[in-house]
């Protein structure tokens, strides 16, 4: 079945070039601009809070003053609730969101499957725009009387309805993400259904690279998983603004059977699958990069893939590992656990796929490769200490402490941005045609590998010392004294790695204006983008290609083309 | 600026040198050191699997670089025993590690955590729980021996248990969810309004010990502590005694604010 390629004018204004432009290359920018802004309002209240943590009662250094001016520049326990809260909710929908999936996924999708544009583009339009909107009411929610919200990003009900945050920042808040849900679904639909039916001819399923795939499956996630969210997040509204009881229950209560951890079920069957669509495009990616960076095929390139899947459909089923202290039926606790258990057989296929596919390569340290190799690493760290997350009697005391934070940040925030990280130096150069200072990308990594294992490293073992998390100041209790010196650490660690982020924004922009001009095809790689000039042109391919061979054709001993690689338009010569 | 990074310098050396491997508060229970145990397998394991990704990750890193070794091996990674390698790998991981842990840890529900006192046979503590913003409310059935009469002992902040005698908790919430933490017994539980939730330990340890609430719960949250006193049989009789003479002669039988507690129900 073939499908008629959107095909619109290349458009003329700076309205309808940069604005409201049905371009998913320029939306894939203004996502990637958008999440690089939230990203740095998210770094800076995880330094506010890290500060806090370090020196309790010390003004923070430069913006204290200016930022809480009653207090002396020390940060107040109320608006220290507000930036763990909001950190959470940065990072998640506005930061990681956007930029792995809304900018690479947006710009990589068509490009990598020989389209010359989403299915629906203008729905992609609506996606960016509207996600503009949600970000605006939650940044507005600061702003509102008793300010944001301020009962963590998990905003458990009763905390979250009136009886524990009054005023209209949660209100915005939960407004903000049900906004935000209807962007992401749009995006995602918009996702399905172009790697459906706009794969160019030729391509199968498993021709597809695997950054594809993963962003693919996470769509898939998003699609069935964020309305589920949303619905839980209108029905908070309700309870609210409406005088509902959906999650209302005991002296709380004055009517009604609502019940809070009904919340809790709506969050987490949404809250599991959402760690899987912020890691999959990031799988994706690094499963790609480790072969093109190798020179040779990616090993096991099928097995990944389904791999990939199995973990898709495996995250469905977990989500009540988030729950065990709620103290479920030992039946349902049981069967959570085991099933939680069964991940670890695709993970470890993963690594032996990854490990499989650097061996015997000829390696090309490129700072995308660096990269890539630094997610394998923390990867490693945080899917190994999900293991005592995901026991029941071991979970009981480690649940709610540092030890989770230690070990969700090393498989959200560390894997993913060390995987954002190597997309960026990697389609840098088909986004705006020149290349990023390599010199620069690699004191970027370093900084970056060293500052986030201190912190992250750090954070588990103050976890599993006892330290509790969503505390302003946690040496009031006397079996935490001793742990001041290592929070200092944590905290300097995280002063280093936001340090070395300035690196990599002088890069980004001075390599945008002056970089050095990229050739068509830089890293030297096979798949459909690297086939069209740099920057991609408007109509992204002249003609649809023809796919007659995988993404991963390196090293074949029978090429004597001069290349030690095929695109993915020649036909494959036998080996 | 060279001052403030100066003392961060200072700050950095300090830390390192003093904090190394932290180690988690003494347990004071009969059962949380098998919490410790499993904690210990499942590191030690880890430790195996994560230094064979590090040998890969370096190791291949090392070995085959461009300068070393300008031709790459071409395979696809699907020949027999490539597929046969990679499936023992993922298996190796689930039978030694998940499935170990799996079993071990549902042994320690089964056998401990989930196996509540029998009341009627054993000589136990009965306590109720209330958690409130920001404060923890605890209760003891009183002289009467039943819970949410005029007699009930009352307590804020200060926890009083025997040692060597099992003490179950049921605990709720008044407002919001608070989680009651135990660092010492390796235990917390959720209190959460409209349920009642259930923990227990044996303390074989006499002393005084933090209780934390672990779920975030308001701004106050961080100083919502108690604190658990263990005492030894002798002790507790005297306190017991005394506070449930308190109890009697002092309660006000008319103030409504007094009856928080429920019935405790067999099972």
């Amino acid at each position: 079945m073939t499908y008629v390629h959107p095909i619109h004018d290349a458009p003329k204004t700076f309205l309808s070039k940069y604005i409201i432009s049905f371009d998913h290359k320029v939306i894939g920018k203004q996502f990637l601009w958008y999440g690089i802004f939230f990203l740095g309002i998210g770094g800076m209240m995880a330094l506010m809070i890290r500060w806090t943590l370090a020196y309790p009662g010390e003004a923070f250094p430069v913006l204290g003053n200016l930022l809480f001016p009653h207090t002396n520049g020390v940060v107040p326990p109320d608006t220290y609730a507000m930036l763990f809260t909001l950190h959470g909710t940065i990072m998640i929908f506005y930061a990681i969101t956007p930029i792995l999936i809304g900018a690479f996924g947006n710009y990589c999708i068509p490009l990598m499957i020989g389209a010359r544009d989403m299915a629906f583009p203008m729905l992609n339009m609506l996606s960016f725009w509207i996600n503009f909107v949600a970000g605006g009411l939650l940044l507005a929610s600061l702003f509102t009387p008793y300010g944001g919200a301020a009962g963590g990003w998990t905003s458990y009900p009763t905390l979250s309805t009136l009886i524990g945050s009054p005023g209209v920042g949660q209100t915005l808040w939960c407004l903000s993400i049900f906004v935000l849900g209807a962007s992401s679904t749009m995006g995602a639909i918009n996702y399905v259904t172009t790697v459906i039916s706009f794969r160019a001819p030729g391509m199968g399923y498993f021709d597809m690279p695997l950054t594809v795939w993963g962003l693919w499956l996470t769509a898939i996630l998003n699609a069935i998983f964020l309305p589920v969210l949303g619905a839980g997040c209108m029905l908070l509204v309700f309870d609210r603004v409406f005088g509902t009881h959906f999650f209302l229950a005991g002296a709380a209560a004055t009517q009604g059977t609502g019940d809070p951890v009904l919340f809790q079920h709506v969050f987490w069957i949404f809250g599991h699958p959402e760690v899987y669509i912020l890691i999959l495009p990031a799988w994706g990616m690094v499963s790609d990069f480790l072969s093109f960076f190798s020179r040779k095929p990616a090993f096991g390139a099928k097995s990944t893939a389904l791999a990939m899947t199995t973990i898709t459909i495996l995250s469905t089923v977990v989500y009540g590992h988030h729950m065990f202290t709620t103290q479920m039926s030992p039946l349902l606790t049981q069967t959570f656990m085991t099933l939680t258990m069964t991940i670890s057989i695709p993970s470890a296929i993963f690594f032996a796929n990854w490990l499989g596919t650097i061996w015997r390569g000829s390696i090309r340290f490129d700072s995308p490769m660096l990269f890539s190799l630094g997610v394998v690493f923390v990867f490693g760290l945080g899917g190994l200490t999900g293991l005592y997350l995901g026991t029941v009697s071991t979970d009981l005391y480690l649940h709610d402490t540092y030890f989770v934070v230690g070990h969700f940040h090393y498989t959200m925030a560390a894997s993913v941005l060390l995987g954002g990280f190597a997309a960026t130096y990697f389609w840098f150069p088909k986004m705006f045609g020149r290349l990023m200072n390599e010199t620069l990308a690699k004191i970027h990594f370093w900084g970056t590998m060293v500052g986030l294992n201190g912190i992250f490293f750090g954070m588990m073992v103050l976890g599993y010392a006892g330290m509790h998390r969503r505390l302003y100041n946690p040496f009031v209790y006397e079996f935490m004294q001793k742990m001041i010196p290592l929070n200092t650490f944590v905290t300097i660690s995280a002063l280093v790695m936001g340090v070395f982020q300035l690196v990599f924004v002088y890069n980004f922009i001075h390599s945008m204006l002056k970089g050095e001009k990229a050739s068509d095809n830089p890293w030297e790689v096979g798949t459909l983008e690297w086939t069209i000039p740099s920057p991609a042109p408007h109509y992204n391919f002249k003609e649809i290609p023809v796919v007659k061979c995988g993404p991963h054709e390196f090293g074949n001993p029978n090429l004597n083309n001069g290349r030690d690689f095929q695109y993915q338009t020649e036909e494959l010569v036998k080996a | 600026m060279m001052n403030f990074i100066n003392s961060l310098m200072t700050d950095f050396v300090l830390s390192v040198e003093s904090s190394y491997f932290l180690s988690p508060t003494k347990v004071i229970t009969t059962n949380g050191a098998e919490i410790d145990k499993l904690f210990m397998y499942t590191t030690v394991m880890n430790i195996f699997y994560f230094v064979l990704v590090c040998i890969g990750l370096i190791g291949f890193s090392f070995l085959y670089r461009k300068s070393k070794n300008p031709k790459p091996y071409y395979t696809y990674g699907n020949k027999k025993n490539h597929l046969i390698v990679t499936l023992i790998v993922g298996l190796a991981v689930f039978l030694s590690i998940d499935l170990n842990i799996t079993r071990m840890s549902n042994d320690d529900m089964l056998e401990h955590f989930w196996n509540f006192p029998d009341h009627k046979n054993e000589d136990t503590i009965k306590v109720e729980v209330l958690a409130q913003q920001w404060m923890w409310n605890f209760r003891y059935a009183g002289k009467d021996g039943v819970f949410n009469t005029a007699d009930d002992v009352m307590s804020n902040h200060d926890l009083v248990i025997p040692v060597g005698k099992k003490v179950e908790f049921r605990i709720t919430s008044k407002d919001v969810i608070h989680s009651l933490y135990f660092p010492n017994a390796r235990l917390k539980v959720d209190a959460i309004p409209g349920r009642i939730t259930r923990l227990w330990f044996q303390p074989v340890e006499t002393g005084e010990f933090d209780i934390a609430c672990a779920e975030m719960c308001g701004t106050h949250h961080y100083m919502m502590k108690a604190k658990l006193k263990v005492m030894n049989e002798d002790d507790f009789k005297a306190w017991n005694n005394e506070a449930e003479h308190l109890a009697e002669v002092g309660n006000d039988g008319s103030n409504l604010d007094n009856y928080w507690g429920w019935k405790w129900e067999a099972e």
